[in-house]
This record gives C-alpha cells, sequence and structure tokens, in this order.
C-alpha cells in the first residue's frame, strides 16, 4: 500500500462520523425539504403534488414579500454593522491593559447565553416603560419623556424602533466574530507598525492603509458567515421579543414565516417553498461575496 | 563645527523594571556610518529603537541633526529605519511599499512614484516595482526595504542587523553594496550587527556595546589593534583571543613593558595569529606545550594546545605546516604582540 | 480495510437498531398516557392535580403531562409529533384550533366509545360545548369546560371610589361610564386616559382591559344583532361592514382613542392585562374562566365578576377546551380511561376545584364544587348564566391563520387610530383567502 492511499485512508475513516451525520442530519432533510416545496403538505396528510403552485402564491403573498424585505433589510444592516462592531471591539481590546481581560470576556458573553434566555433578557431591557434602556433615556426628562423633550423610543410597538431592536440584539452575539478578529489582529506582525509609526502614519492611516487590507480576507469571510447566517439571527428575537409585529409585520422576517406557516399553520410544503428561496437568496450572497473577496484576493496577494 | 549627526547622552532604557541600556553616550557625526557590535543581549537594537523614537528612554537625551528629539513621536525625528524582518506590507506592491512614507506625507501620487523609482534604481531593484513581497527572494526584500529607508532622504538611516537573514554569499555581497551606497549617499547611518567582520568592513567607527554600556567607540583598526577591554579584545576576532594571567607559566619572548611586574594582577592577551609554533627541540625559545585538536580551515589550521600546568591557547599556522594531534610543541609570542589587561576591571593596561 | 469493514458494520447495526426502535414500538400494556397540554403555571398545576387524583383513583395507571410553552407551541409539537409517527395519546384544544387537526383525520372519532362507557351519558353536559367539538357529525373529541367571556372587577376599588359595580344587564354604555370613572391619576383623581399620549399623566389605574381581536369583538357584534361570518357553518368571508357590526368594532375602537379607558400599547407591552389587572392597575379585564386560576393568587384586593355589557341582546361567545385522543394514538385503551375520568362527574369536580373550568358537565356546574363560596370568584354564577346565550365561533381549518390576521389589524384600529374604512375592508381583503383555503366540519 502506498503512504499517500493509505493517509488518504485514514482520512476518509476519520472524516466518516462526521460525513455520516452531515448526510443524515443536513442533507438529507435539506433535500427532502426541497421536495416537499413542490408539495402540499400539511404534517398530517402524505404529501400531494402542487408542482409550482407553493411559489406562485409566494409571490402572490404580501407577507411573503414583507418578509422578504425585511429579511434584506436586516442583513444589509445587520451584518456590516456586526462585523464593524466586532472589528472596532478587537482593535480596542488586542492589546494587554488593565481590565482588558473582563472586557474581552463582557464581549463573548452574550454569545454564550442560550438564545431564548437570550430574548428573554432583552424583552426586559426593551419594556418601554419599566425596561432599564427607557428608563436611562428618561433620566432628566419629565412625564416620561427623555432629556431633549421627546418620547423615548418605542420598542415593541413603533415598526422601525422594533426592527433596530432587533439589529441592535443581534449586533451583540458577534462574540465569535470578536474572536476571530481578536486572533487575526494579534496574529499581525508588529513591526509593520513600527514602520508605519516610523513614517508618521497617524491612527486613521495605519487603520485604512495596514491593518484594513491585511485583516481584509478574515473580514471578508466573516461578512459571508453573517450573511448566511443573517437568516437566522432573526428568529428567535422576532418570535421571543417582537412576536413579529408591531402590526402588521414590521419584524416578520423569512426565518419566522417559514416556522409560522410550517409549523402554526400546517402549510410545511409552502413553508418549504419559502425555504428553498430563502437558500437561494443565500447562496446568490455567497456567490457575489465569494467573487469580490477573489477579486481583492487576487489584486494583493495573487 | 556643524552638529553630530546623531548624539547620545546618557541615554537609559529599561523593559519593564530590567535595565537595557545603562547610560549611553555616542555621538555619530554626518556622513558617519557607526556599527554597533556586541553579543544577543547587549542592548544592540535597543539603541535603535531609542534612536527611532519606539522605546522611549527612561534617562537621557536624544538628539538628531542637532535637534533634541527625546519626545518626539517616531514620525517626527526624521530617521528610517530597516527592519531584520525587513516589514514590508505584503498587501502592497514594492512600488508602494517604497512611496508609502510619501503617501502618508501627502505627497503628490506622481511625485511619489517617481521619488520610489529612483530610489529603487539607486539599490538596483527598479525591476521589482509591480511585485509583490511575497514574490521576492530575501536578497530582493532587502533591497525593497533599503530603498524604502532611503526615498526620504532621512536625517538617520537605522539598520536593525538588516543581513543576517540572507545567505552567506549574498550577505557578503550586500555588504559591499551597503558601504558602496553610503559612500555615495553620504548619508549618517547606524547599523547593528552581532556579526564583527560586517562591522569591521562597513564602519567608519564601531560602538563595542556590552550589557547596557559602551564598551570602547573607535575606528576597526583601533578596535583590532587596541582593544580597549579584554571583552573587545575576546569579541572581536574569531578564534578569540587567547587571555591568560600575566603571572605564568607563558612567557612572552622580547622585553616586557615597564612597570609590568609592579602593577596589580594582570592578564595578557594575543591572538591566534600572533603565535609562533616550533618543534619541541628548537632552542629558539618558547613554552613547552602539547597539540590537544586541529582545526583546517582552508589555507589556515588553528591548532589548541595545552600550555605545561596552564591555559589552553590557539594557535593560528599555515595548513600545509599544521603539527599533528598529540605532538609536543614549543609556542612562542613576541611581547610587541601582546595586549595586557587588567584582571579585575578588564580594562587595557597602560603602563604610567 | 478490515478495520473499515468492521466500522461500517457497526454503523450499519446501529442504524438498524434506531429504525427497529422507530417502528416497533408498539406500547406495553404499562406505558403511561400521554397528556399534552398548555398554560399559565397555574392552570399546569390544575391539570397536575388531576393526573395525581387519577393515579391514586385507578393505581397502576399512569398519564404524563406533557406540558407545551403556549397555545403555538402545543400546536407546533402536535403537528410535529403527528408527522413523526408518535403523537401523544390525548391533547387539549379549544374548538378554534381544533378543526386543523379535525378536518385532516388526525383525531379518533370516539362516538363508539362513548355508546359503551357506563361513566359518560353525553346528555349530562351543556350542548353547546358537545356540539362545538362535532367534526362531520361525528363527536371527535370530549368538552371539559363550557365557558364564556365576563368581566373581572377589582371589588375593592370599586368600593374605594364609590363606584357602582357592574350588573347584569348593564350596557355598553353603562361599561364606558363605568371604566371612565375608574380611570384614575397616581393620585386617584379621575383622568381622561387619551391626554397621556402626551406631556401630560399617565393614568395609574385603567378603567378597562381588552385584548384587540375577533373573539373580544365577536359577542359584542353578536349583541348588537350582527354577524361575524356570512355563513357561522361554512363561512367564506368577515361581514364585519353590516351596520351592526361596524357599530360595535367603532365603539370598541374608541375605547382606547376617544375615552382612553384601555391602556396604549406601549402599556400594554409593558405589562399585558392580566398582570395589571392583578397588580391592582386595572379596574375590569374581560376574559374567560381561564383566568380565574390565576386570579386567585390575588391577595391584594378582593374581585370578582360580572356578566359581559349587551347591546340588545344578552350574548356570550363560547369558551371551551376539550380532551381529543389522537388516532395514532397506541395506548388508546388507557387513553380513553383518563378521558373518562377527567369528564365524569368525579374528573370535572376536582378540575373545577382548581378554578381553572367551568365545568361542562351540567350536575356538576351548579354543585358546590363550582359555585361554593370557598374561592373568589363569589358570583361565580355569572358564568353559568351566560351559558344559555353563548355561541360559538366558526370552526374552520384556518382559524389559526384568520385569528393572527385579524389580530394584527385590530391592534393598529385599537392603538393607532386606522381608519375604520380601511380596517374593515383590510379585514375582509386579508382574510378571504383564508376562508377560502379553511375546511369545515
Amino acid at each position: 500500500m502506498r503512504p499517500d492511499s493509505r493517509s488518504r485512508r485514514q482520512l476518509v475513516m476519520m472524516l466518516m462520523p462526521y460525513l455520516i451525520g452531515l448526510l443524515v442530519l443536513v442533507l438529507l432533510p435539506a433535500v427532502i425539504t426541497l421536495a416537499l416545496a413542490f408539495t402540499e403538505y400539511d404534517l398530517l396528510r402524505p404529501p400531494r403534488w402542487a408542482g409550482l403552485a407553493n411559489f406562485s402564491e409566494l409571490i402572490d403573498d404580501p407577507i411573503f414579500r414583507v418578509a422578504l424585505t425585511n429579511s434584506l433589510v436586516f442583513a444589509l444592516v445587520a451584518v456590516p454593522l456586526r462585523v464593524l462592531f466586532a472589528l472596532g471591539l478587537a482593535l480596542l481590546l488586542h492589546r494587554r491593559a488593565l481590565g482588558v481581560g473582563s472586557a474581552r470576556s463582557a464581549a463573548m458573553l452574550p454569545t454564550a447565553v442560550p438564545e431564548i434566555a437570550y430574548g428573554l433578557l432583552w424583552l426586559w431591557l426593551l419594556n418601554p416603560l419599566y425596561g432599564p434602556i427607557n428608563q436611562v433615556l428618561r433620566t432628566g426628562g419629565e412625564n416620561g419623556l427623555t432629556m431633549l423633550g421627546r418620547t423615548p423610543p418605542q420598542w415593541l410597538t413603533d415598526p422601525t424602533d422594533a426592527r433596530a431592536a432587533i439589529i441592535a440584539m443581534s449586533l451583540f452575539t458577534m462574540g465569535e466574530t470578536f474572536v476571530v478578529l481578536l486572533a487575526a489582529r494579534r496574529a499581525l506582525p508588529r513591526d509593520v507598525y513600527e514602520m508605519a509609526a516610523l513614517e508618521d502614519a497617524t491612527g486613521w492611516d495605519v487603520f485604512r492603509r495596514v491593518t484594513l487590507p491585511l485583516m481584509a480576507p478574515v473580514l471578508g469571510l466573516l461578512l459571508v458567515r453573517d450573511a448566511v447566517q443573517s437568516l437566522h439571527f432573526t428568529f428567535v428575537p422576532a418570535l421571543v421579543v417582537t412576536d413579529g409585529g408591531p402590526p402588521p409585520y414590521a419584524t416578520t422576517y423569512l426565518s419566522l414565516f417559514v416556522y409560522r406557516n410550517g409549523f402554526e399553520y400546517l402549510r410545511y410544503g409552502y413553508a418549504a417553498a419559502a425555504t428553498l428561496v430563502m437558500i437561494l437568496l443565500t447562496v446568490a450572497a455567497v456567490v457575489v461575496q465569494w467573487r469580490l473577496i477573489r477579486r481583492y484576493r487576487a489584486f494583493y496577494r495573487l | 563645527m556643524s552638529d553630530p549627526g546623531l548624539l547620545l547622552e546618557g541615554v537609559s532604557a529599561a523593559y519593564g523594571r530590567t535595565p537595557v541600556l545603562r547610560g549611553i553616550d555616542l555621538t555619530v557625526a554626518p556622513g558617519e556610518l557607526l556599527v554597533v557590535l556586541g553579543p544577543s543581549g547587549a542592548g544592540k537594537s535597543t539603541v535603535l529603537r531609542v534612536v527611532a523614537g519606539l522605546e522611549p528612554v527612561t534617562a537621557g537625551r536624544v538628539h538628531i541633526a542637532g535637534r533634541d528629539v527625546t519626545t518626539d513621536r517616531p514620525g517626527r525625528r526624521n530617521v528610517s529605519m530597516v527592519f531584520q524582518s525587513y516589514a514590508l506590507f505584503p498587501h502592497l506592491s514594492v512600488a508602494d511599499n517604497i512611496a508609502f512614507g510619501l503617501e502618508v506625507r501627502d505627497t503628490p501620487r506622481a511625485v511619489a512614484r517617481q521619488r520610489a523609482r529612483a530610489a529603487a534604481e539607486s539599490v538596483g531593484c527598479a525591476a521589482l516595482l509591480d511585485r509583490r513581497p511575497g514574490q521576492l527572494s530575501g536578497g530582493e526584500r532587502q533591497r525593497v526595504a533599503l530603498a524604502r529607508a532611503l526615498v526620504r532622504e532621512p536625517d538617520v538611516f537605522l539598520l536593525d542587523e538588516p543581513l543576517s537573514n540572507l545567505d552567506l554569499a549574498l550577505r557578503t555581497e550586500m555588504r559591499t553594496e551597503l558601504r558602496a551606497l553610503h559612500d555615495r549617499l553620504g548619508a549618517t547611518m547606524v547599523h547593528v550587527t552581532h556579526d564583527q567582520t560586517e562591522a569591521l568592513v562597513l564602519a567608519d567607527r564601531i560602538a563595542v556595546l556590552r550589557d547596557g554600556r559602551i564598551e570602547q567607540v573607535d575606528t576597526p583598526d583601533a578596535i583590532w589593534h587596541r582593544p580597549a577591554s579584554a571583552f573587545v579584545a575576546r569579541f572581536v576576532g574569531s578564534p578569540a583571543m587567547n587571555l591568560l594571567p600575566a603571572s605564568g607559566p607563558f612567557t612572552p619572548s622580547g622585553s616586557a613593558p615597564p612597570g609590568l611586574a609592579a602593577a596589580e594582577e594582570l592578564q595578557i592577551g594575543f591572538r591566534p595569529g600572533a603565535v609562533t609554533l616550533r618543534a619541541a627541540d628548537d632552542e629558539a625559545g618558547g613554552s613547552a606545550a602539547v597539540v590537544d585538536r586541529v582545526e583546517v580551515v582552508g589555507e589556515d589550521a588553528y591548532a589548541y594546545l595545552t600550555l605545561a600546568g596552564g591555559p589552553p591557547v590557539v594557535a593560528r599556522v599555515p595548513a600545509d605546516r599544521r603539527p599533528v594531534r598529540g605532538a609536543a610543541v614549543r609556542a612562542e609570542v613576541r611581547w610587541a604582540d601582546v595586549h595586557v589587561f587588567h584582571a579585575g576591571s578588564g580594562l587595557r593596561y597602560s603602563p604610567s | 480495510m478490515m478495520r473499515l469493514k468492521a466500522l461500517l458494520a457497526l454503523l450499519l447495526c446501529t442504524m438498524l437498531a434506531a429504525t427497529g426502535c422507530g417502528s416497533g414500538s408498539t406500547s406495553p400494556g404499562g406505558a403511561p398516557v400521554r397528556l399534552l397540554v398548555f398554560g399559565a403555571p397555574e392552570e399546569l398545576a390544575a391539570y397536575r392535580t388531576l393526573v395525581d387524583a387519577y393515579s391514586k383513583a385507578r393505581p397502576g395507571t399512569d398519564v404524563q403531562l406533557v406540558e407545551a410553552s403556549d397555545r403555538k407551541d402545543l400546536l407546533a409539537r402536535l403537528a410535529t409529533s403527528v408527522a413523526g409517527g408518535a403523537p401523544p395519546d390525548l391533547f387539549l384544544m379549544n374548538y378554534r384550533f381544533y378543526g386543523q387537526f379535525a378536518a385532516k383525520d388526525v383525531v379518533e372519532p370516539l362516538d363508539d366509545r362513548i355508546a359503551g362507557s357506563s361513566a359518560i351519558d353525553p346528555g349530562d353536559y351543556y350542548p353547546v360545548a358537545m356540539d362545538a367539538f362535532k367534526w362531520g357529525g361525528k363527536q371527535l373529541c370530549l368538552p371539559q369546560n363550557v365557558s364564556s367571556l365576563a368581566v373581572y372587577y377589582n371589588r375593592t376599588l370599586f368600593q374605594k371610589y364609590g363606584v357602582a359595580e357592574p350588573k347584569a344587564g348593564w350596557t355598553w354604555n353603562d361599561m364606558i361610564t363605568t371604566a371612565t370613572a375608574m380611570t384614575r391619576d397616581p393620585a386617584g383623581r379621575v383622568i381622561k386616559g387619551t391626554e397621556s399620549e402626551g406631556a401630560a399623566l399617565r393614568p395609574a389605574l385603567y378603567g378597562l382591559g381588552v385584548e384587540p381581536s375577533i373573539i373580544r369583538l365577536a359577542p359584542f357584534v353578536w349583541s348588537n344583532g350582527g354577524e361575524i361570518v356570512d355563513d357561522p357553518a361554512r363561512p367564506t368571508r368577515l361581514t364585519l361592514d353590516t351596520p351592526a357590526a361596524r357599530e360595535a368594532l367603532k365603539n370598541l375602537v374608541d375605547l382606547r382613542l376617544a375615552y382612553g379607558v384601555v391602556p396604549t400599547d406601549e402599556d400594554v407591552e409593558a405589562e399585558d392585562d392580566e398582570s395589571r389587572f392583578a397588580n391592582g392597575r386595572l379596574a375590569m379585564v374581560l376574559s374567560s374562566r381561564r383566568a380565574t386560576t390565576t386570579f386567585r393568587t390575588i391577595t391584594g384586593f378582593e374581585w370578582d365578576v360580572a356578566p359581559l355589557p349587551v347591546y340588545r341582546g344578552q350574548v356570550g361567545v363560547l369558551h371551551s377546551d376539550a380532551y381529543c385522543m389522537t388516532r395514532g394514538s397506541k395506548n388508546k385503551d388507557a387513553a380513553w380511561k383518563f378521558l373518562e375520568f377527567a369528564i365524569a362527574e368525579e374528573g370535572q369536580k376536582i378540575i373545577a376545584a382548581t378554578g381553572r373550568t367551568v365545568p361542562s358537565h351540567i350536575a356538576v356546574s351548579t354543585s358546590a364544587a363550582f359555585l361554593g363560596p370557598a374561592q373568589p370568584p363569589r358570583t361565580a354564577k355569572v358564568f353559568l348564566d351566560a351559558i344559555p346565550a353563548v355561541r360559538a365561533l366558526p370552526t374552520v381549518s384556518t382559524w389559526p391563520e384568520i385569528e393572527d390576521a385579524t389580530g394584527g389589524i385590530l391592534e393598529n384600529a385599537l392603538y393607532r387610530g386606522d381608519k375604520l374604512d380601511d380596517v374593515i375592508r383590510d379585514l375582509d381583503e386579508q382574510t378571504r383567502p383564508l376562508f377560502a383555503r379553511g375546511e369545515h366540519g
């Protein structure tokens, strides 16, 4: 046996448990779901072939359109914000200094909280009258107004404020992104920064000309990952905190739309069709970003 | 008299609580190439980093071209530095790397480009301008780093072991080029190395550093022929200078310096090349010794001797006349070739 | 090579074992009956009491409560477990939501078992509740309770402010007057809640809590002589555009916008009506019997119930939950035994004592087990008096979707003051496709 083929066999053996899990737990259900998108299926009776009926209904469904728009807007706003937020924290906390260790742990903490608990926590934080956020905003103001004499944000009852609240919730779970960026920043060579200092590059110049380009490949990957994940970030917050509202559907995202149709209204086939649209969108986003990254790499690294 | 290119006055520096530099006084004349030489941990690189402003001083002042820059930030000192690792920006082309400092200082792009090209030409890397650091060999990177250092025409060039990552042949070649470049530019340069050959070949003057203090600053000739201390004497030269107690058993021939016997405890030192070996039965003189080991380096051979009842001594002999191992020989050194040091302080003994 | 084969064999074995486990689970005699329920902690405690009593009465039999977090969670769990081939044996569900399962043949008809039972006589139960769980002429589930909407009120506060307590036969206008008189600022002065939107003081006490939903609106539409759907048996659309329905809807919306006696949406998000009532910050709240178990934990004040106000005639809306057996249950006989116990006199008395239900068993509902004055509400008879005039909402399989869609529109109508014409049009337009997709019993 050649050592080459032997090591390959070993590789296959070691990958086997993962591959089997992937196949049985992820790929198979995914394929079945996709097949169900072309059927009428209520989970209770056997699926019936429906062709493209689900898709034509989706096109006419105003709720689906709202959910789709909400999801796209969320991804466009929240994904860059998340990565920027994590980058800012990573650049702030990559040095050794007093309190940096605790600050890093604090940045990681929200990610470690179970999702439902995290949602319930925010439900309390965002409570319009008794929640700490609005309590703070009201300090110094009178009659329930802020110091500037304006009504504090109506997190759970105003559509825009509610969307902002969901985005804010997703920002604080960037712990993983933060850790990756922290590691990436710490891996950058020190002498390059000393070089920049000798050339009198100021903070902004250093960020723009050195840090950003050197971290760009990692940032690109994280953007792709977050874009893929963004469809899922919205689910628990929308389910637990806003229940898809304020009415009619201000924070109904695709994930919640799929959940409601699939499991509350027993329209599994219809939900599967919406899922398929979701997957196609994700793939499209990944392809676009991947191409951008490849172009970037070709430009800088070759 | 014009201001010195670089002046350090009583400069001390520390990493945390560990002192690294302990009161360095150093003057580098404009256009001079000073080499800072010393073993690892002597604080050589720290000297450069203090001049560049990358490390703060704990005491003393730093002057560059007549300006006190002690508290100025690195970018305001008008120095440029070549790092041991070259510190090239991997995401920038060679041209952009060289022009980086100019562009940061808002030089118009066309001007920056043109000056980058000129700098690249002067170190012979103009052909590489469009490449990226990842595509360059070690020597090419070295040239790019040099070009980047000189494009801005700084008051002082600081070179931190720039040749240590190159192979021997390339190092020798670059050494020569570096010297030629210096002569052409007439720039003030401080070059740090632990390689004594590099120091001897390159330097106008050498500053030998030991444990954060300067042992001696002088021309390569003076460093070689009149080392100020036993440390300098041993550090410069390979194999190192032989160092023995003056009281015996080895006694040089000829007339000893006056007053030698009256002085306190002394050591005598002589380079391997100063030793003459003779056959054991040669009546001309010398101390009896036994050959322990012989190393042949091309035309030369180094014989490691044990003196009767004394310490080992290294002697350089022509390879074709080397003794065999175990042979009994006589070793002779003339007083004229002997350096005398105080045994305690290690300082050079000078008869008063 | 050998290792690979061994590994594959091992894998195959585990897979076979797993599938074997999935298909071959015909339950042995001793397996517990699984009952899927949801509710507030106090309600769940009531069910636990019932289950414990059953275990004591019939040693050796075991019922396991499967607790869902809310109604939506229960629906999702039921649907997925049926699809997965391992449904609970019994589930407890409101007639408004059982339609989608009834239509899809998931529920086991109980007619034969009822006929063969010595413990259950259908004539002992309120027909309105029994009828609500008939689908296609078959009795699919057996109701445990028959409740109507009632007005819970804080008697202590009414006495404190000297406002007349609501009583049978009061009108919608009486209710507005009462609610206005009970809307108070922190100092206890009557305050107009509509001013609270701006810089003025927020009421510390609101007069009335009502959820903007079709099920709260329905009894008032009926009372005013209107209908909420075109055909209660086979509805195709909402009919809130008739003058009678429109008036009832307008009056409901006015509670917030014109009178300011109900909390703002901000208030509701901060503290829901039940908590607000329990915390003494709400004078009256419209709710079914369900709220009783929670309100019995109130210690700070005395509370009671009153009938709904009327427009022209007294009409109530049916609230009823029933035990349903899944067709896929592998433990049907044991499940039926528990169902018999829960529905028959003994079980109904136990659960009635917890406060959770207005018993569907007529004799139990008029017995001391329900009417006994041991615990509030004192005037429990209000619930019984309402039963003859109670009407059921249409049972259509897409009703959950209809409630969700109308809920959002009505919420905006009440809190944001959307134009009434737009509200009525949106309600109609958005629910038509849902009715069209629905299946009927």
